[in-house]
């Protein structure tokens, strides 16, 4: 490198360090530093796109995560203009209700639900139902129709209000658990390489306890004995991911840049222990946070799901509880017929987990050079 | 040198041929392009001789070695020429035929030998795999133990050594117990790739006698490939000079060390710190060996050639004998200094 | 070796107590005590505290801690709200087996099948398939787990009508039965498990033979002998039918766990394939002329199955997680179910006692994964 007037301060900067900087063009010397800083930031950043680009399934996933934000942004404003004022009552995810009255045929045994009705439940809109006779009532779930695109659920309100308002949440609940792991992973593992001895080791049984522990049934008992809201949630899962095993892998990376000889150049130059952690071990421990960031957030966006599955979670609408009503009301063994409760909410969260989980892949190969093909 | 060195007219060594590579062209295949790693190589490999590859590092070596046992990265493809062992050509057989001359015809002592052992296997059990599938006769286990330990003896390793894992060996253990897999089922060629660059200069010198003492005593054909030119001039009989995938310079290794006729080989060796031979003063080679993507036009040296002319810009030079079975590929290999030194070069 | 166990041991029993500790202080940490949260609030006050002090909850905080840590180390997890007076020991050890058993199947299946097509496909990369399988792999990794359980129900059990819906036997069934549910399964869990023994028996005794018909012989009489015992035991057996319906019930959801398990052992035997692939000694086994299977298999797959055990242990929290939903879902009656309902019920005896003996389920696959690993890799010498 030819930049040496400060030695162990532009080395260190960790897109310089971990791309070299061989192939950029020679760079003014008489720029200023915050300038030259800047350009190389970008040309990394350029250049790491193209190789993120490189890997088609990666953009797909970078695709499929921004339909789904689309949505979040869609809902609000859906919800002031085409579905606000009068509509609102209709189409509010939570309280709105819209059911179309329809009639119903009475039977014994109901073959399809969409035009028939059993006895038992005929008979609570009127005590005097008889097999065969034809009685109105409103119908919900309702099939999709111009007015509910993807229908309404068994409470009669909007599928598809419901799904976008719940992105929000999705989204809200994966930042707030990825920016806590990724904070408390990066410190902690820095600290580990960094210090080594006790605190190395108290760290890193820490990690093994939390690694140890089975992260579900403990959500269920939490979520059983308080009440649980999306934030803490979020704050939970970071926590667990930032001091359990997100720790140990961000641990071995500081260890091995710790060790790189710019780390060295800038501790010979004096930099004090806490310069070299947040100046030259944090910034190169950084690409490989982004990359956990994304698996968090798979996991936080089905743990959600899981915990509103099951009512453990204090949440007025989220994907995992639309299904829980859904099946709540036995509807999901009618599979295909009721598919607009059974697809939308389901898919919603493994496309969008998925999503995350493809792009930390692709991202994978951008930081792990050892995984790219040639 | 050990064989009788006798020049017949052809300026090759007499003896029985055994591996005759003709215009052999091996290229990667990657996104940006071919990579011509091998381009155009032909030599012959005779009966009880040592030939040596070298070139710095990128210059295509691996990859000849590879492209001898068709083990070429799965992107590499040879394109064109023939490797001939005993006359039969092993380019256009099948996959599975040349599984059976592999290891039994042309076995190979791997750069960054050291890693060339499964970690979770123990060493004789390993060596025991080539010698079921090669071995002519079905051997029990008790042969197979005898015949391992006959191995070692011969590169030094006790016999009960084979009942270790590649973990409770140090690097030079690791590196004989290579060589004597390399052995294990008499092959007519072994290639050994940068056999000793990993380890330390003592053992260096020791493994680099052993391997010239068992070559003399069993006779063997070996191909050394080396970026050390010193280690080069230590054990062969016969030496070529490889650059950019080409072969800039092939003849006695003797005649090569004492007068260099291509510019590369003349750097290369002026540059070296002389083990064998005179002093000589040390010339820099400047620059690096050029990106094989897109390799430089006319001769592929001219950008670092201190004697290029417009024509070596153009017009690539033809590898030709010069008399005595020396072949240089270069237009002005008259301009360079016989005897080495500095001077001419800036 | 027996020492390693033992250091091992000492260590999770050390994790353990931890582990129970903690468990302790997320009661506590709960809003009020228990005589407020479950007696009627009408109850004078005098009484309320006798009760408290029966209870014991007048103590000390580490008094209480005592008790409790006592209590449970003499294996006294208390009674059960739910069902009083059963002991939730005996809740417990009667849920017990059968988590083992949904679990142990799932997880078998599951690495077994994700590692054989794991390195299938890092072995054929970059064909569409591979693309193909790798994605679908991805999917089922991803996917919405309790979701894609209630799908299966529909598809295979009300749409298909394939196996029964839901539940761990078929009641009218039992009426009559000579015997409890419990002893069918347990005679059950016991076959099965010799039945793999024998197997693992056969396959390691084959090895030893210097000739290959031998070995073959070994090899196939050993499988055959296992499988005939096995044969010999239920055929004639009365319980044989009782039995079948047991593993009719479990059927879907051991596969259906197994199925989601299966995709993240594939993704990671496949990652670690590849990178067994780029290694020195591969190139080595191709040069000795080795056959591409068994450079596969003995070289490059032998070698990738390291880091996958290494990752069971970090999937286990994984499995557990999914096989309390799947018994969920499926009201399959083992201890995630029981946790779940417990939790519902604030059942919190029976919540903590579960929890516990998951906690204590996951040491011990630790363990067991940890000796494992020993033997399959002898670069780990424990003195
Ligand atoms: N699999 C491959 N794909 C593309 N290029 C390759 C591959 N393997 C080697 N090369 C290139 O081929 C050239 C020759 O490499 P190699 O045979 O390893 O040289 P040497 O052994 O002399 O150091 C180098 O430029 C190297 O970058
Ligand atoms: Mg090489």
């Amino acid at each position: 490198m030819a930049l040496e007037q400060k030695p162990g301060d532009l080395q260190a900067d960790p897109l310089v360090a971990l791309e070299g900087a061989e192939d950029l063009p020679a760079i003014e010397l008489t720029d200023p530093l915050w300038r030259i800083r800047l350009r190389l930031l970008w040309r990394n950043f350029k250049k790491n796109w193209g190789l993120f680009a490189e890997n088609k399934i990666g953009l797909v996933g970078l695709f499929i995560i921004g339909v789904f934000a689309l949505m979040a942004i869609a809902h609000p404003v859906l919800m002031a203009t085409v579905w606000g004022g009068d509509n609102t009552e209709i189409y509010d995810p939570v309280i709105g209700y819209d059911a179309v009255v329809k009639e119903f045929i009475v039977v014994e045994v109901v073959t399809d639900p969409l035009s028939e009705i059993e006895l038992i439940d005929a008979r609570f809109t009127n005590i005097n139902a008889q097999v065969g006779d034809i009685i109105s009532q409103p119908q919900q779930p309702a099939p999709p129709s111009s007015k509910h695109l993807l229908g309404t659920d068994p409470l009669g309100r909007d599928v598809l209000s419901q799904l976008m308002f719940s992105t929000r949440a999705a989204f809200f609940l994966g930042m707030v658990a990825a920016l806590v792991t990724v904070f408390i992973a990066t410190t902690v593992g820095s600290m580990a390489a960094f210090f080594r001895g006790f605190v190395d080791s108290f760290l890193m049984r820490l990690a093994d306890l939390i690694l140890l522990m089975p992260l579900i049934p403990i959500l269920i008992v939490i979520g059983g004995f308080w009440t649980i809201e999306l934030w803490q949630l979020g704050v939970i899962i970071g926590v667990l991911n930032g001091f359990g095993g997100v720790a140990i892998v961000l641990r071995s990376q500081a260890l091995a840049v710790s060790v790189k000889p710019f780390v060295d150049a800038a501790r010979v130059a004096g930099g004090s222990k806490w310069h070299l952690i947040f100046r030259h071990v944090i910034p190169n421990v950084l690409p490989l946070s982004f990359l956990y960031m994304m698996f968090g957030v798979t996991e936080a966006i089905s743990l959600e799901a899981v915990l509103s599955f099951f009512g453990l979670l204090n949440v007025d609408m989220s994907w995992g509880l639309m299904i829980s009503v859904a099946q709540a009301e036995g509807y999901l063994l009618r599979g295909l017929d009721v598919w607009w409760l059974l697809f939308p909410a389901g898919m919603a969260v493994s496309v969008l987990a998925a999503a995350f989980f493809l792009v930390g892949r692709a991202m994978d190969e951008v930081v792990n050079p050892r995984l790219r093909q040639r | 040198m050990t064989t009788p060195l006798v020049e017949d007219t052809s300026g090759l060594k007499s003896g029985q041929t055994l591996l005759e590579v003709d215009n052999l062209i091996m290229r990667y295949k990657t996104k940006q392009g071919y990579v011509s790693a091998v381009e155009d190589v032909s030599f012959v490999l005779h009966k009880g001789e040592a030939l040596g590859l070298v070139g710095e590092s990128g210059c295509g070596k691996t990859s000849i070695a590879l492209s001898l046992l068709r083990l070429q990265a799965d992107n590499g493809e040879i394109m064109g020429g023939s490797i001939k062992l005993g006359g039969k050509d092993l380019v256009p057989i099948s996959e599975e035929e040349m599984r059976t001359h592999r290891w039994n015809d042309i076995s190979m002592v791997f750069q960054g030998a050291m890693n060339s052992w499964n970690p979770v296997y123990r060493v004789g059990d390993q060596i025991k795999e080539a010698l079921d599938l090669h071995w002519p006769t079905r051997l029990s286990r008790a042969e197979v133990r005898e015949r391992i330990g006959e191995l070692f003896a011969l590169v030094g390793l006790p016999a009960d050594a084979q009942d270790r894992y590649p973990h409770e060996f140090s690097g030079g253990m690791r590196q004989r117990a290579v060589i004597a897999m390399a052995l294990s089922c008499n092959p007519q060629v072994i290639i050994a790739d940068e056999p000793t660059t990993a380890l330390d200069v003592i053992v260096q010198d020791q493994i680099l006698k052993e391997l010239k003492r068992i070559q003399d005593d069993l006779d063997m054909s070996i191909i050394y490939i080396s970026h050390d030119i010193a280690v080069i001039a230590e054990v062969t009989d016969r030496m070529a000079v490889m650059y950019a995938g080409k072969m800039v310079e092939f003849g006695d290794t003797a005649d090569i060390f004492s007068a260099p006729r291509h510019p590369y080989a003349w750097l290369l060796l002026s540059s070296t710190p002389s083990i064998v031979g005179p002093r000589r003063q040390l010339a820099p080679l400047e620059g690096e060996p050029p990106n094989l993507l897109d390799p430089p036009t006319g001769c592929r040296f001219n950008p670092r050639c201190p004697f290029a002319t417009d024509q070596c810009r153009v017009e690539e030079p033809p590898l030709a004998d010069i008399g005595g079975g020396h072949m240089v590929a270069c237009w002005n290999y008259e301009d360079v200094p016989v005897g080495i030194t500095a001077g001419g070069v800036a | 070796m027996l020492r390693f166990i033992g250091v091992r041991l000492v260590q999770m029993s050390l994790l353990f107590l931890v582990f129970l500790t903690l468990l302790f202080f997320l009661l506590q940490a709960q809003p009020g005590d228990f005589s407020r949260q479950f007696l009627d609030p009408n109850i004078p006050a005098e009484n309320r505290d006798l009760i408290a002090a029966r209870f014991g909850l007048d103590q000390p905080l580490w008094r209480q801690y005592l008790t409790y840590m006592g209590n449970i180390l003499q294996g006294d997890l208390g009674v059960s709200f739910a069902r009083y007076p059963r002991s939730v020991v005996s809740v417990i050890s009667e849920r017990l087996p059968r988590t083992f058993f949904l679990f142990t199947f799932a997880t078998m299946l599951s690495y077994y099948l994700g590692f054989m097509l794991g390195k299938v496909l890092a072995w054929r990369r970059g064909g569409s398939q591979e693309m193909g399988i790798t994605l679908g792999g991805v999917i089922l990794y991803t996917v919405f787990y309790p979701w894609f359980a209630l799908v299966m129900i529909w598809f295979f059990a009300a749409y298909l009508d394939l196996v029964p819906v839901n539940q761990f036997l078929t009641p009218i069934r039992w009426r009559e039965a000579p015997f409890s549910a419990n002893t069918v399964f347990a005679s059950i869990i016991w076959s099965t498990l010799l039945l793999t023994v024998g197997l693992g028996l056969s396959l390691w005794a084959s090895r030893k033979p210097d000739n290959l018909a031998q070995q073959r012989l070994i090899r196939w009489g050993g499988v055959g002998l296992s499988f005939a015992l096995f044969l010999a035991f239920w055929l004639p057996s009365d319980r044989r039918t009782f039995a079948t319906d047991i593993a009719h019930h479990a059927v879907l959801p051991i596969f259906t766990l197994a199925l989601v398990a299966f995709a993240g052992v594939m993704l990671i035997t496949r990652g670690s394939m590849l990178e067994t692939l780029k290694e020195d000694y591969i190139l080595t086994a191709r040069a000795k002329g080795l056959a591409p299977k068994t450079i596969r298999d003995r070289h490059a797959a032998r070698n990738a199955l390291l880091p996958v055990t290494t990752s069971f242990v970090l999937g286990l929290a994984f499995i557990i997680g999914g096989g309390l939903i799947t018994e969920t879902v499926f009201s399959w009656p083992g201890m995630g179910e029981l946790l779940l309902v417990s939790v519902q019920n604030q059942d919190i005896p029976v919540a903590i006692g579960s929890l516990a003996m998951v906690g204590a389920l996951a040491l011990i696959a630790h363990i067991v994964v940890d000796v494992l690993y020993v033997f399959l890799d002898p670069r780990i010498r424990y003195q």
